[in-house]
């Protein structure tokens, strides 16, 4: 008897929620329960996702360390680099040969054919390379040019001779460009500008022939005047390549010594903007008709080095954080396998596919954004403690250290590449588990 | 369809299957029909028991009454709704907000408090977390669990965890409650325990119920029973009734 009397008020329940009132209703009610879900059964499992954590962790990691090491190493190469080399270089290599002055005077070719040419003794050189100094300082991208000359000569001492790469410079000018003085280890620049035969060498010549300041060596070059030289400096640029061969010398000296008096075979100029190398380059052989070196240009193969080396670096990071992502995959697999009843139950209670499919991304986003996270930290960890452990670089560059370089861009980088990682190895784990049917699973139970 | 097929059945009605077929494709075999044509019609507050032997369909049916599976061909209408005319999610929808189910293997998720399980179904629809946990601590008392709200599902005895289902079931305050042998895996004094909640539900709180057993002493205490056999309707009882010996007699003159 009581059927009768319940009925009408079952109905009234009903009723009232198809027509939607009587129960109060927060926003993005899908979104909560998916966290909750994803959160909770993340934490229930905290040593296998711990483990694909981990894969996440490595893979941010050495993304960090390694790119940290080598943009360090890089930087600290073009650094150096660019304080003892200029920005453009403009060499003595004519764009627009002009025609010999007798071919303009006969308007036409006065040979047709040239049965054995030999080799000009018109040197090499620029002409009116003052000229071209004061109209550089013109150009807006350059702060400062200074001309000078160079060859090969040899330098001879207590017996011993080596092979120099000799600047015959302006010291004023030059330093304006490439500011020798902050790498001079022994004596002064200032000597070389006043004292009429001095020169200045790097710290590998020095130690090569066992060179200190005050000592004299003998110099020679082919077709040039043999020079006593006094050791007035000596530099170091941290660049071994620089400092085995390098010697620095006044201009009218390298010019005798190398017998070409007057000659000015490069105008070095220095950038108010590195970067802008190229343009300036191409602005400065239009107007002056002489081949300009950028930087980049001069360093091409060391900087195709490091592009490599940052290649290949990359390769590794992409193979690891790979191998991370296997780890989120294979785990969220079975994890997806395992939970076939869970599903059911979820998908039995009203939650849609979609939302199981959000579940298991969340937990795929959630795996990697912690990874991501904490190989940041360990990343930033792992540099400090890179950057003090001592090694002895001599090769491109000098060190005593790991060179790092913390470039913030890259924990930026980790955590995105975490993320991209996350979605995609759980993406097929999610689609697995949105498409698992309740009705198959109960089948299974009962049958 | 003809316009008299898609009419909806009377509001006295809760749920109603028309013609209702279900063909299984098995696995390279030919399709094995489940279900061939049943009609029937539940009534509001009625508590119905499906009955038969394993393979008999009843599952399948208390499944297409659910609006988890769909029929082959046929109509299931459910609180003037025709199932059909639902996608996935619009059954999803109306799963979480209309039906509450309870199953044999007490299916609670394992990582969450017995709470938590029941308050689960009204999160998703969007009711607030405090409110959803009273109706969830309510549910429970219902059914004599509120003291256990904190544990998980793993340190409550078999019959424990079927009441919990049922409490989920019933706090998501459903106009259908679906019971798949939910007696079926207990001990004698706990199925009787879980029998008797159903039975409040029903004659007590004026819900809805169908649920499938195996068990003939439980059938007959329902207020209907359907008894189905090799996918058709084999004979109905009122309370009390054993349909079984008269439906045994039945069987010689059974159409094939």
């Amino acid at each position: 008897m009581a059927l009768p009397a319940a009925a009408p008020s079952a109905r009234d329940r009903v009723s009232a929620r198809s027509s939607g009132v009587g129960e109060r209703r927060v926003p993005f009610a899908d979104l909560r329960t998916i966290v909750f879900i994803a959160v909770r059964q993340l934490w229930e499992r905290k040593l296998l996702n711990g483990i694909a954590v981990g894969g996440v962790v490595l893979g941010v990691l050495v993304l960090i360390a390694m790119n940290g090491i080598m943009q360090g190493f890089s930087m600290k190469f073009t650094q150096a680099i660019l304080k003892i080399s200029p920005h453009v270089i403009i060499l003595d290599t004519e764009l627009r040969p002009q025609p010999s002055i007798l071919a303009r005077y006969e308007q036409g070719l006065v040979a047709t054919q040239v049965a054995h040419e030999v080799p000009s003794d018109r040197q090499a050189r620029i002409k009116r390379p003052y000229e071209i100094v004061h109209a550089l300082h013109e150009l807006p991208d350059v702060k400062a040019a200074a001309p000078s000359l160079s060859g090969m000569a040899l330098i001879e001492f207590a017996g011993k001779t080596k092979s120099i790469d000799l600047r015959g410079i302006d010291v004023d000018k030059q330093e304006k460009v490439t500011p020798l003085s902050q790498f001079v280890t022994a004596g002064s620049i200032a000597t070389l500008g006043v004292a009429n035969d001095g020169i200045m060498v790097g710290s590998g010549v020095a130690a090569d022939l066992g060179l200190h300041v005050g000592d004299v060596v003998h110099a020679a070059a082919p077709g040039g005047r043999p020079l006593d030289l006094k050791v007035v400096a000596i530099f170091e640029a941290e660049i071994p390549p620089v400092d085995k061969v390098r010697a620095y010398a006044l201009l009218r000296n390298a010019q005798t010594l190398l017998g070409r008096p007057d000659i000015i075979s490069r105008i070095e100029v220095l950038l108010w903007d590195q970067d802008r190398g190229v343009p300036a380059s191409d602005r400065i052989e239009r107007a002056f008709g002489y081949d300009a070196e950028p930087w980049q240009e001069t360093n091409a193969n060391f900087l195709a080095i490091f592009a490599m080396q940052g290649m290949i670096a990359n390769f590794v990071v992409a193979a690891i954080l790979l191998v991370g992502g296997f780890g989120i995959l294979s785990i969220q697999i079975m994890i997806v396998l395992q939970k076939q009843r869970d599903i059911a139950i979820l998908r039995s209670v009203g939650l849609r596919r979609s939302d199981i499919l959000r579940i298991f991304l969340l937990q795929g986003v959630v795996i990697a954004l912690v990874g991501g996270v904490l190989g940041d930290l360990l990343g930033k960890l792992a540099l400090g403690q890179l950057a003090k452990i001592r090694v002895h670089m001599e090769g491109l560059v000098k060190s005593d250290t790991f060179l790092i370089h913390e470039d913030p861009r890259f924990y930026l980088y980790g955590l995105a590449f975490a993320l991209v990682v996350g979605v995609f190895a759980s993406l097929l784990p999610a689609i697995r588990g949105s498409r698992v049917e309740p009705v198959d699973v109960l089948r299974g139970q009962i049958g | 369809m003809s316009a008299a097929a898609s009419l909806a059945p009377p509001p006295h009605v809760l749920a109603e299957t028309r013609a209702l077929y279900r063909a299984l494709s098995g696995t390279g075999a030919a399709p094995q029909t489940i279900l061939h044509g049943i009609d029937l019609q539940i009534a509001r507050a009625e508590f119905l028991a499906l009955t038969g032997a394993s393979g008999s369909g009843k599952s399948t049916l208390l499944y297409l009454l659910g609006a988890l599976d769909r029929p082959t061909s046929g109509e299931v209408w459910l609180d003037g709704v025709e199932m059909s005319s639902l996608d996935d999610d619009d059954r999803a929808a109306f799963r979480n907000e209309r039906l509450g189910f309870v199953f044999q293997f007490h299916f609670l998720l394992p990582e969450f408090n017995v709470l938590e399980n029941v308050s689960l179904p009204m999160l998703r629809r969007g009711v607030p977390r405090s409110e959803a946990d009273d109706r969830a601590y309510e549910s429970l008392g219902l059914l004599g669990l509120e003291d256990l709200w904190r544990r998980k599902p793993g340190q409550l005895s078999g019959g424990q965890q079927q009441r919990v289902s049922i409490a989920r079931a019933v706090a998501n305050d459903p106009a259908l409650i679906l019971a798949d042998e939910p007696t079926g895996n207990l001990d004698s004094r706990n199925a009787e325990l879980v029998f008797d909640v159903f039975a409040h539900l029903a004659h007590d709180q004026g819900r809805t119920v169908v649920m499938v057993t195996h068990d003939r002493e439980f059938a007959i205490r329902a207020d209907r029973q359907v008894a189905l056999r090799d996918g058709r309707v084999l004979g109905e009882g009122r309370r009390g009734e054993d349909i079984l010996p008269s439906s045994r007699r039945l069987l010689p003159s059974d159409p094939p």
